[in-house]
Parts: C-alpha cells; sequence; structure tokens
C-alpha cells in the first residue's frame, strides 16, 4: 500500500453544551491516500463538518491528533507553520457567504497570494487560478453579485488552490447548486485533482455523486465513522444498516438505479439528539435489525471483509485474509 | 372541467433595472385527484407559477396576461373574500423551509389554533379546537402531540417543523395541496418519510397536488404528470414515465442526464451556460442559448408539438416543417 498522505487517530471533538457534552466526534481514526478522493457521507448533524474543521485546524480536537506527511499536526491552525497551512485548504458549501460581496474575485483571490508570497506578480497568478478554474480572466475586475452560483463557487475554489495545497477538504461544495451546475463544478474539481495531483475530503450527503466521484466512501452517524470501504465495494455490498436505509431512501431518476439498491429499507426515525445519545449502538432506535446487545454494547469499526469496515453487531466476525502459501 | 386551469399567463416583476419578463405564457391543467410535478432549474418560474395560482406574488409583481381558473372561476379577478374562501376551504401551499414557514414567536399551539378557527365556517369551542388540531397533527404522523402543541419552532427538528407545516396546510387543502419543494431541506431519509407519508394522505383523501422541485429523482415516484419548466416557459409535458424514460425538449434530456447516477458512469457534462436573464430574454425560444440543436426558426417562439408516444415539447425539432435531422 502507499503511504498515506493524512491519517486521523482517535479523534474526539466534544462540545460543553448545557446539560451535558455534544459527542460531536467520537473516536474517528481515517486514513487519506495520496491522490485519492475520500467521500465522508452522512446525515446533518453526524459530525462530517466537525471532522473537516478538526483538519483545517479551526477546532483542537478533544483527543487524538492528525498526522499529515508523517509529521504530527499542531491542533490549532494558529500553531501551523505556513508551509503546513499552506498545503491544506478548504472549499465551504456557500459561495454566496464565503465571498466577500465587497471584493472583487481578483482581490479574493490576492488574500492568499500575498500571505504566501511567490516569486511571480500577483496578478499573472490570479490570472493563471481563473484559467485553472475554467473561467475567463475578465472576471477578475468583476464583484461576486455579478456572478452565478457556480461560478462563484469556482472562484472559491481557486482561491483554495492560491497556495498549491495538496489536500483540499470540500465541505458540500455543489450542495446549494443546481444539478446542472453541480455536474460542472465537479467535473472542473475533477479535471484539477488530475492536473494538479490533489487529494480531496469531499464531504457531502450526496451518495449517488460519492458514487461517480469517490475513491473510497465512509459512512458517519452522530459523530462516529460506521463504514467504510472502496467505492465500487461500497456500492455493491454495503454492509450497515444505516448505510442501506440511506441508500434505500436516495430518490433515483432511473430503472436501473432503483434495481442497483439494496432490498428497501424504510427510514424510520431521525437523528438522535447529540446530547442524549441512545446507549450502546447509538444507531439502534432507527434500525430495522436491532438486536438486545445493541441496547447495551456500542459495536468496534472491524474490518469485516477485506478493505471494508463496519461497527455492527451483525458481523461479528473480524475479517482474516487466508494465508496463501 | 379541469380543477385548475393555468393559462398562456405572463408575469413580470418590475425591479430598478427594469423588467424581468419571467413567466412567458404558462399552460398548467390539473384534474381532480390528480399529481403534477413542475421540474427545472432554480429561478426558472416554478415558484411564481404556483404563487400565482394562490396569488401570493410579491407587491412587485404584475399578471401581464393570461389567466388562472379554479374550477372555472377566474383567480386573478376574483374578489378578495371570494380568494379567501377558496384559502380557507380549498388550496393550501407547503413551502420549502419550514423554519421560514413557521413563526418564531408563538408555539405550534397558536399557529395551528388560528389556522383552524379562521378554516371553521362556525365560531369553533377550545375543545372542538384542540381536537381538530389533534387530528391533523395525527395526519401529519407527529407523535406525542400534546408536546409538539406546546413547542416553538425552534424546538423541533427539520423533518418534524415540515410535518407541522404539512399538517397545517391540510386545515384547508381540501382540494389542491401546493407542494413547493417539501424536501429539498431535510436530509435524505427524512425526505423519504415525508414523501411517502404526503403521498398517503393525498391519496386517501383525494388531493390534487401540485408538486415543485429541483430533484428529480422525488418527483418521479409522487406524481402522474409532469411539466418541465425552462426560464419562464413550459418546454415539455407528458406522463412521469414517458418524461423520465424518453425525455423528447433537449433541456429535459439535458436535465436528467445531469444528475450523477447511483450506478455510477462517471460524472456528466451537465448543461453549459445558465438561464437567460429575464432583463432580455431571447424573443423566439428562450432555451437557444444553450441549446446543442440550435437552428434558424429558433429566434421565434415554439409551440407545443406532439414529441414522443405521449409527451408535448415546445420544440422545433418536433415541427414537421422544419426537422432536419
Amino acid at each position: 500500500m502507499n503511504s498515506p498522505i493524512m491519517t486521523g487517530e482517535g479523534l474526539k471533538k466534544y462540545f460543553p453544551a448545557k446539560g451535558g457534552v455534544i459527542k460531536a466526534v467520537d473516536e474517528v481514526d481515517f486514513e487519506i491516500q495520496k491522490g485519492e478522493v475520500l467521500g465522508v457521507v452522512g446525515e446533518s448533524g453526524s459530525g462530517k463538518t466537525t471532522l473537516g474543521n478538526m483538519i483545517m485546524g479551526v477546532y483542537p480536537p478533544t483527543s487524538g491528533q492528525i498526522i499529515f506527511n508523517g509529521k504530527p499536526l499542531p491542533s490549532r491552525a494558529k500553531d501551523r507553520p505556513v508551509q503546513m497551512k499552506r498545503e491544506i485548504q478548504m472549499v465551504f458549501q456557500n459561495p454566496a457567504s464565503s465571498l466577500n460581496p465587497k471584493r472583487s474575485v481578483k482581490q479574493a483571490l490576492e488574500v492568499p497570494l500575498k500571505v504566501n508570497r511567490g516569486g511571480q506578480s500577483v496578478r499573472q497568478r490570479v490570472y493563471e487560478l481563473l484559467e485553472l478554474v475554467e473561467l475567463p480572466v475578465e472576471y477578475a475586475d468583476r464583484y461576486p453579485e455579478e456572478l452565478g452560483g457556480g461560478e462563484k463557487q469556482l472562484v472559491a475554489i481557486a482561491r483554495a488552490l492560491a497556495t498549491n495545497p495538496s489536500l483540499v477538504v470540500l465541505d458540500e461544495p455543489t450542495s446549494a447548486l443546481d444539478v446542472s451546475i453541480q455536474a460542472k463544478i465537479i467535473n472542473v474539481l475533477m479535471r484539477l485533482k488530475d492536473k494538479l495531483g490533489l487529494t480531496y475530503v469531499f464531504i457531502t450527503h450526496n451518495l449517488s455523486l460519492m458514487r461517480n466521484v469517490s475513491d473510497r466512501v465512509m459512512i458517519m452517524y452522530l459523530g462516529k465513522v460506521r463504514e467504510v470501504a472502496a467505492t465500487e465495494e461500497f456500492f455493491r455490498n454495503p454492509l450497515h444498516p444505516y448505510t442501506r436505509m440511506l441508500l434505500s431512501s436516495i430518490p433515483v431518476v432511473t430503472d436501473a438505479e432503483e434495481a442497483a439498491k439494496p432490498e428497501k429499507i424504510q427510514s424510520m426515525g431521525e437523528i438522535a439528539g447529540a446530547l442524549d445519545l441512545p446507549p450502546g449502538c447509538s444507531f439502534n432506535p432507527r434500525c430495522s435489525h436491532v438486536m438486545d446487545v445493541c441496547k447495551t454494547v456500542d459495536p468496534p469499526l472491524l474490518e469485516v471483509a477485506p478493505q471494508h469496515w463496519c461497527d455492527c453487531h451483525l458481523y461479528p466476525k473480524e475479517f482474516k485474509p487466508t494465508p496463501t502459501a | 372541467m379541469p380543477l385548475l386551469e393555468v393559462k398562456d399567463l405572463r408575469v413580470n416583476y418590475r425591479v430598478y433595472e427594469g423588467t424581468l419578463k419571467v413567466l412567458n405564457g404558462v399552460n398548467i391543467s390539473l384534474e381532480k385527484g390528480e399529481k403534477v410535478g413542475i421540474i427545472g432549474e432554480s429561478a426558472c418560474g416554478k415558484t411564481t407559477t404556483v404563487k400565482s395560482v394562490m396569488r401570493l406574488l410579491a407587491s412587485n409583481a404584475k399578471i401581464a396576461g393570461g389567466e388562472v381558473r379554479y374550477a372555472g372561476e377566474d383567480v386573478l379577478t376574483m374578489a378578495k373574500g371570494r380568494l379567501r374562501d377558496l384559502r380557507r376551504k380549498k388550496m393550501s401551499m407547503i413551502f420549502q423551509d419550514p423554519s421560514a414557514a413557521l413563526n418564531p414567536v408563538f408555539t405550534i399551539r397558536q399557529q395551528l389554533y388560528d389556522i383552524i378557527k379562521f378554516s371553521a365556517d362556525t365560531r369553533l369551542s377550545k375543545e372542538e379546537t384542540h381536537e381538530g388540531a389533534l387530528k391533523y397533527l395525527k395526519e401529519a404522523a407527529l407523535p406525542e402531540p400534546e408536546r409538539i402543541l406546546d413547542s416553538y419552532p425552534f424546538q423541533l427538528s427539520g423533518g418534524m417543523k415540515q410535518r407541522v407545516s404539512i399538517a397545517m396546510a391540510l386545515v384547508s387543502a381540501n382540494e389542491l395541496l401546493i407542494a413547493d419543494e417539501p424536501g429539498t431541506s431535510l436530509d435524505v431519509t427524512i425526505e423519504d418519510q415525508i414523501m411517502r407519508l404526503l403521498k398517503k394522505i393525498v391519496e386517501e383523501k383525494e388531493i390534487s397536488v401540485i408538486l415543485i422541485t429541483h430533484a428529480l429523482g422525488t418527483v418521479k415516484n409522487f406524481v402522474d404528470r409532469i411539466y418541465v419548466m425552462y426560464a419562464g416557459t413550459i418546454v415539455e409535458e407528458g406522463p412521469t414515465k414517458e418524461v423520465f424514460n424518453n425525455p423528447q425538449h433537449p433541456y429535459t434530456q439535458m436535465l436528467i442526464k445531469a444528475v450523477p447516477k447511483l450506478t455510477g458512469g462517471g460524472v456528466p457534462e451537465g448543461i453549459l451556460g445558465q438561464v437567460p436573464s429575464y432583463l432580455t430574454p431571447p424573443s423566439g425560444c428562450r432555451f437557444v442559448t444553450r441549446c446543442p440543436y440550435r437552428m434558424e426558426v429558433c429566434d421565434q417562439v415554439p409551440r407545443m408539438y406532439k414529441a414522443g408516444t405521449d409527451q408535448k415539447a415546445a420544440c422545433f425539432l418536433y415541427d414537421e416543417g422544419h426537422r432536419s435531422k
């Protein structure tokens, strides 16, 4: 196996709240290979964005650490050397609020360039960035209000790329956009990845999209990783009941897709409040396969098939590769 | 006679820059008990169309032509009192964002009671009002109705709030329910629950529905017939199955193709360009700026031609005289 660009070890993020603690992220381990797209999928409140924010150094984890390129990453962004901050960038969900409306595209792109002084002229680099995201260079002098939603998101992507990062956290980059525009943005992102050798952590709730862009999918629910597998394997053989519920809830367009869904598990209940998590496996109140053990014991994340991890009592045995003599 | 008939509806909005010619001759008809969907990208006039039906347009909107007939009566010119009767007894609307549709400073009890009293013919006693409230909450499958009634909107989850607004709409929607993106702001699993509930209710009570959405998969499982809208015009209409399996208008074809598929196959290219400005829309077919099959004749306005097995499409490709294939 090639070396991971980033690993997270036992990451926890607890927020103190009135009446207890909110376990936004609870014991999450992950590994991102260089050049891959890791899809982090889950409902609202599952901890996806908190995870992204910890990678960015917005919140220091309560415990655990992130290793980046073999070195531990200081938990707060302000403690990270500029060189390290340059390497990790983020694109937010809503470009209308992540771009300053009073700044032209050029001014927005200049900020990271001035902070991270490179050799070439700033103006030259602004044009280069716009070309990179397939926007006309005339856009440099426009203001966000003069751009469409998709174009704004492309500017936000250009801004993230200004410092030549190697890893980009994409936090729902297309969920505020129409499907026709989404397709355009995703295509630009995938071309950029190949051209610049980027690694993406793609946070989304859209599994259909992940089927088409990610190399591996990681499902989160109430702060925990529930299932991780390579995309092909994941969609061919979804194991966790939560994953299957998610998959069978997706509204699809073609009959072929309908056939590709796992057997219908009707979605029931809602994600529990993060303050009073159900004991045992926190998915148990919504699970169609709930057993007695689920209400008391929280299952560990096990490798239940080759390179396929899942935390569910339905799969009690850890997969052991058969030794080849 | 159809329950609802929208004929050649034209709506303009006056803005600082001039006049936005948004609806450009929209025709829709709906039989009693029928469920139709309106699909299209954002800013295509879907919401403007249904707001005209409810006569809820913003004050800068002007009806520039056409008519809306509800069971034969002209809604656009009817007296205020008659309109009030319609909204009280016949039709109602569910909005996209339940947190914006509910008043944050009143409890659900106060808001629901108000609507029940408003729609009743006689003065209701406290007990009758309360009984009514319980009945509608039950129809919307809300557990613990007493607790819900005493809650403020912020104390409920997104899915619960949307169920409450469904309950509120059901009070008045005895004949027609307009649902404007009812599941868009919710998680897929919750959206799936809401859409199943809504379908069950309207089928049981034989309520006609207009469902607006840009999520194509959602509409597919819900409605009998589909209108595809682009830039203020209906570009295609037909039975749901036909429209999805055999789309005729180039816009419909591209829109369906742009949805990432659960079966994989990569991310489609999407539709280049964007919806034209309503200040100076193309004088002929409004899709001309993005259409790959552009012909000379497209600078005229196409009428609805018979297309495919059971559809109609506003495209010159289906006019015998102009077919160049």
